[in-house]
């Protein structure tokens, strides 16, 4: 399974929507559970399943689905 | 249960469960995020069978709601309010080599953040308020200094901590977080990270534990508090199997690592027993085998009189448990069961689902820090009758033996030699009469429950009485285990309470009390007695009660049953308690 359907996952199952596709351009605007709050979760999430800590500034920095996965695609290649 | 878990079952526990009936109003007012805590709060009571309708308050806004007297968090009139300050709260800290009096006064000021919210909060409200103490941060900018230096900031938040508890009000609980925290591990339980995004205080994966420490408290209140603690013997008390090993064939070497273990959980069992916790034994063995290492182990801590009952058979665990809380007189829900067996604790889960089952580890090195972490004897106070039952259920075996020599009951009631007191309570004995009053169920006509604030209330209206019985016999003291509340009501009184301790049942200590409120009632120039029956699940034990005593009834339903009697017409049943006067505290 590829960075992309790993996080759809999480999403689906965090989200409550199994039939959630994700796209690039996708923002928490789009998905109506997602807000500041569950964001915490989807962040513990990423960093369970993928096995590192994002920092703040990634964090702050990631503004829609397109960024989190290339985020996750380099930072995993780091690891 | 898991962390992260916990939190996934909260949320879709919340999604699904919006329009369910709600039975209890909690207000949680903090000063940083507060609503990841108020979902798992939600959903954790929920499967205590509390269904909380909650008031969240605004961020950063405990000031701003408390102060206000017109906003929501009064309107909303919640019956317990929580407040989680965080220690940004305390703005001010004390300068670096300043002198000990101005810290003093910067502490003082600090704690009246405290005291000037729980006075405006009580001259609005009448809830009861479970406040938590403040973390303090793991950062050390003095290194050891910090801990030696009174103007540090560490010790400025302790004295903070420590001047709650001494001036808080009557009404007011306070959980510990700080010693959470500190168990957790600050650097854990402070996630900057995610503080500075979301302003949730503290890690995201404690807030489960966070919220059960106040469920624990929210239960304690409403009078469902564990009592008793069940252990089983092989490999739970001592290592191996007495049976087959013999009494001094058991681990309990204190030079072998593992003895030592078992040791220590004996060790936290016996302070367990000090604060009064009534101590029982539920093992499959013969009983005389299982009671050999009381007698002959000298490395065995616990003694056969720390056990108030002792079963040991071959009958099924949830067999004798029943049994147990049967000669104990307590409910199942008062049990705590500990077994290292994980198919035994499987059938009490399923058959008792009341009994709070641990999850014992498989290592003894970790049954104290799991036992102490599960924390399942979470009172809201320790009272001298506490600490007599633990001795009084002792002592019944001893009272058992001798009933069984008598024939006659009353001549049985006259060997005991009882003598009690029954009068109008002192201030020294409200928090007693409140214990006693909100978790009696079984001898409990109407199950109301008060705070202590409610009775000092009463205390000082001269339309109430809140009479105790004490009793005493030739084998134990019991202190107070009767409670009335009384009221007068123009020429009649009313009798609002009526609780005993099912400890003293068939003693005749209710009628001790009849005569008392009789007087009460003879005294405000009243004419008859009203009372009535409220009929819960656990009451039906007291459900004829007043026909017994020559009420005569005046109203019913399916739930209730309302009576009266003129006071010419009351006869005190005969009773064998010698009636002594005394001052009280």
């Amino acid at each position: 399974m590829d960075v992309r359907e790993k996080l759809q996952d999480i999403f689906r199952e965090l989200f409550y929507d199994e039939k959630l596709v994700l796209t690039n351009d996708m923002t928490a605007g789009d998905v109506e559970e997602w807000d500041s709050l569950s964001n915490i979760l989807l962040i513990k999430e990423i960093e369970n399943e993928f096995g590192f800590e994002f920092t703040t500034e990634e964090i702050v920095s990631s503004k829609n689905v397109g960024d989190l996965i290339r985020l996750i695609e380099s930072k995993a290649i780091n690891k | 249960m898991d962390n992260s878990l916990i939190l996934k079952e909260a949320r879709k526990y919340i999604k699904d469960s919006k329009n369910c009936k709600k039975n209890i109003k909690i207000a949680v007012l903090g000063t940083e995020s507060v609503q990841y805590f108020v979902m798992v709060l939600k959903y954790l009571l929920s499967k205590e069978g509390i269904y909380a309708d909650i008031y969240e308050g605004d961020y950063d806004g405990i000031t701003m709601n408390v102060y206000d007297d017109n906003s929501e968090f009064y309107m909303f009139q919640p019956n317990i309010t929580i407040i989680i300050p965080s220690y940004r709260e305390f703005k001010e800290s004390p300068n670096i080599l300043e002198e000990y009096s101005e810290t003093e006064a910067l502490v003082e000021n600090g704690v009246k953040f405290y005291t000037n919210m729980f006075a405006k909060i009580n001259a609005n409200l009448d809830t009861h308020i479970i406040v938590s103490n403040v973390v303090i941060p793991p950062e050390h900018p003095l290194g050891n200094l910090e801990c030696q230096t009174h103007y540090s900031q560490n010790r400025f938040l302790n004295a903070i901590n420590e001047k709650l508890v001494q001036e808080k009000e009557k009404n007011v609980s306070v959980v510990d977080l700080e010693e959470l925290a500190s168990c957790i591990g600050k650097y854990s339980w402070f996630d900057y990270a995610s503080f500075f995004l979301t302003k949730q205080p503290y890690k995201i994966d404690y807030v489960g534990q966070v919220a059960e420490k106040f469920v624990k408290q929210i239960l304690a209140l409403k009078g469902n508090i564990r009592k008793c603690l069940v252990l089983d013997l092989d490999n739970t008390i001592w290592g191996g199997v007495v049976g087959d090993e013999g009494y001094e064939g058991i681990q309990l070497d204190p030079n072998n690592a593992i003895g030592e273990a078992y040791r220590h959980f004996q060790e936290y069992v016996v302070k367990l027993r000090r604060r009064g916790i009534i101590i029982a034994v539920c093992s499959k063995n013969d009983e005389n085998t299982a009671k050999e290492p009381f007698i002959k182990n000298k490395n065995m801590i616990l003694k056969l009189d720390d056990i108030a009952c002792f079963k040991a058979n071959w009958n099924d665990k949830a067999t004798n448990l029943k049994e147990i809380s049967k000669e104990l007189n307590i409910g199942m829900d008062s049990l705590v069961f500990f077994d290292d067996n994980p198919a035994e604790r499987e059938i009490v889960t399923r058959f008792l689902p009341e009994v709070y089952v641990v999850d014992v580890p498989k290592d003894p090195a970790q049954y104290v820090r799991e036992l102490d972490q599960q924390s399942p004897f979470e009172w809201l106070q320790i009272t001298k009758e506490d600490l007599l039952r633990t001795n009084s259920y002792v002592e019944n075996a001893k009272r058992v033996k001798l009933e069984n020599q008598f024939v006659d009951y009353d001549d049985y009631l006259r060997a005991l030699d009882m003598c009690g007191t029954s009068r109008c309570i002192h201030k020294c004995e409200v928090p007693r009469f409140t214990q006693l009053l909100n978790k009696s169920n079984q001898f409990n006509l109407r199950t109301r429950r008060y705070s202590e604030d409610d009775i000092y209330k009463m205390l000082s209206d001269d339309n109430y009485a809140c009479i105790m019985t004490q009793l005493d016999d030739k084998f134990s003291e019991y202190g107070i285990i009767g409670c009335a509340i009384i009221r007068k009501q123009g020429t009649t009184c009313y009798v609002d309470s009526w609780v005993m301790s099912c400890r003293v049942l068939k003693r005749g200590v209710e009628f001790l009390t009849y005569q008392t409120i009789v007087e009460q009632a003879a005294d405000w120039g009243c004419d008859g007695i009203e009372a009535e029956y409220i009929k819960t699940k656990k009451n039906a034990m007291v459900s004829n009660f007043y026909d017994n005593l020559g009420f005569i009834i005046t109203g019913q339903d399916i739930e209730k049953t309302e009576y009266a009697i003129d006071l010419r017409d009351v006869s005190i049943p005969r009773f064998y308690i010698r009636r002594t006067e005394d001052d009280g505290c």
